[in-house]
């Protein structure tokens, strides 16, 4: 199953350090499903872009926006 | 001193003191870069013809206080030595302000401080029939506050839609912080009303599958901004300028407008109210050769 990390209720720059601290426990192609709220959404995508992860999948449901990454080889980052 | 020698040392950067026989001098600043090198040497020249001290100004700009009259000739030559040169005031082309640009700043659009340079090079103490002030921000964010200078710039990155790849997620409608990206899946498309873009890239840079493409880069002119007793903020004028030497055609164009319809001690945003900023556009249209 999925894991799913809910950041709807952080702000930045938690939402991505919660994101990559996700990340950080998993392996190359494995997915990771964030919930967010639209404020988050620019950081949170871009940062996940330049470090090279892979978005699967975005949902609008209501206010809040469900997410699917796939983790990608890290590599060094400026986020 | 009479007060025509103090209208003239005034237009070389030299401002009268409250306290007699003193003077505040205005340095040549750029963009707010300095070299260490000219620090040292500010430094040593406030220490030496001041009282030690340096006032930073809201433009960017530096000024040493308190120099007595009979130092100012030997604080110039000092200063221009050490390779810092002193500013201007009165009815010319003043500090050009500029914020890092896209060298340093991670959101930045266009290279700011080169186009300060640019614009610093051709017009800095050029007459003109009141102060005249430009403005340079690198990017939307706007950190410069373009729309209060006499001719403010803005870098701009303009989106562009493309059906392949678009999942319809409404990642680019939620971002968008002027609500001009509309997705309607139902209709199969992304619209963007470019009338209404502010350039930010927001939508370009969250889109998650690069569906949401840059198209343009450049910059948008603002022309007729001013703060002080009866502030006003400057309009945009002309569509986006493609590179650094469009900007520089528009501001001379800008310039040469202002020469030729300007009254003296009247601002550029008090001539264009009254000539219409149509007319500026057409004039700068004409001048720069090309279609706003």
């Amino acid at each position: 199953m999925t894991p799913m990390l809910d950041i709807t209720r952080d702000v930045c720059p938690m939402t991505f350090v919660k994101v990559k601290m996700g990340l950080s426990k998993m392996t190359t192609s494995e997915h990771l499903e964030v919930r967010l709220k639209e404020e988050a959404l620019k950081n949170v995508i871009s940062s996940l872009k330049s470090e090279g992860h892979k978005i699967v999948r975005v949902e609008k449901q209501g206010e809040i926006f469900h997410m699917v990454i796939e983790k990608s080889e890290t590599r060094s980052s400026t986020a | 001193m009479k007060e025509a020698d103090y209208k003239e040392l005034k237009k070389g950067g030299m401002m009268r003191q409250r306290e007699a026989g003193h003077f505040s001098v205005r340095l040549h600043v750029v963009g707010g870069q300095m070299t260490t090198g000219q620090l040292c040497a500010i430094r040593e020249a406030a220490d030496r013809f001041g009282k030690g001290t340096v006032h930073l100004t809201t433009r960017q700009g530096m000024e040493i206080p308190s120099v007595p009259t009979e130092s100012l000739a030997s604080l110039k030559e000092f200063l221009s030595d050490s390779g810092v040169g002193v500013g201007v005031c009165g009815p010319t082309v003043r500090t050009v302000t500029a914020c890092q640009g896209c060298r340093i700043c991670p959101s930045g659009a266009i290279d700011s401080p080169a186009l300060a340079d640019a614009v610093d090079r051709e017009f800095y103490g050029k007459p003109v029939p009141h102060k005249f002030k430009v403005g340079i921000s690198g990017c939307a964010n706007n950190c410069m506050k373009a729309e209060e200078n006499d001719i403010g710039i803005k870098g701009w990155i303009g989106p562009a839609w493309n059906k392949e790849g678009c999942t319809f997620c409404g990642v680019c409608e939620a971002v968008c912080p002027t609500k001009i990206v509309k997705v309607s899946e139902d209709d199969g498309r992304v619209s963007v009303d470019l009338a209404g873009c502010i350039g930010c890239g927001d939508c370009i840079e969250a889109c998650p599958t690069g569906a949401m493409e840059e198209e343009t880069r450049g910059c948008q002119i603002f022309a007729g901004g001013k703060f002080g007793r009866v502030p006003s903020l400057g309009k945009r004028i002309l569509g986006v300028l493609r590179s650094g030497e469009e900007a520089i055609a528009a501001i001379r164009a800008a310039v040469d407008f202002f020469r030729i319809h300007g009254k003296p001690r009247e601002r550029f945003g008090d001539t264009l109210r009254r000539t219409g900023f149509e007319a500026l556009e057409n004039h700068m249209t004409e001048r720069m050769g090309k279609s706003a």
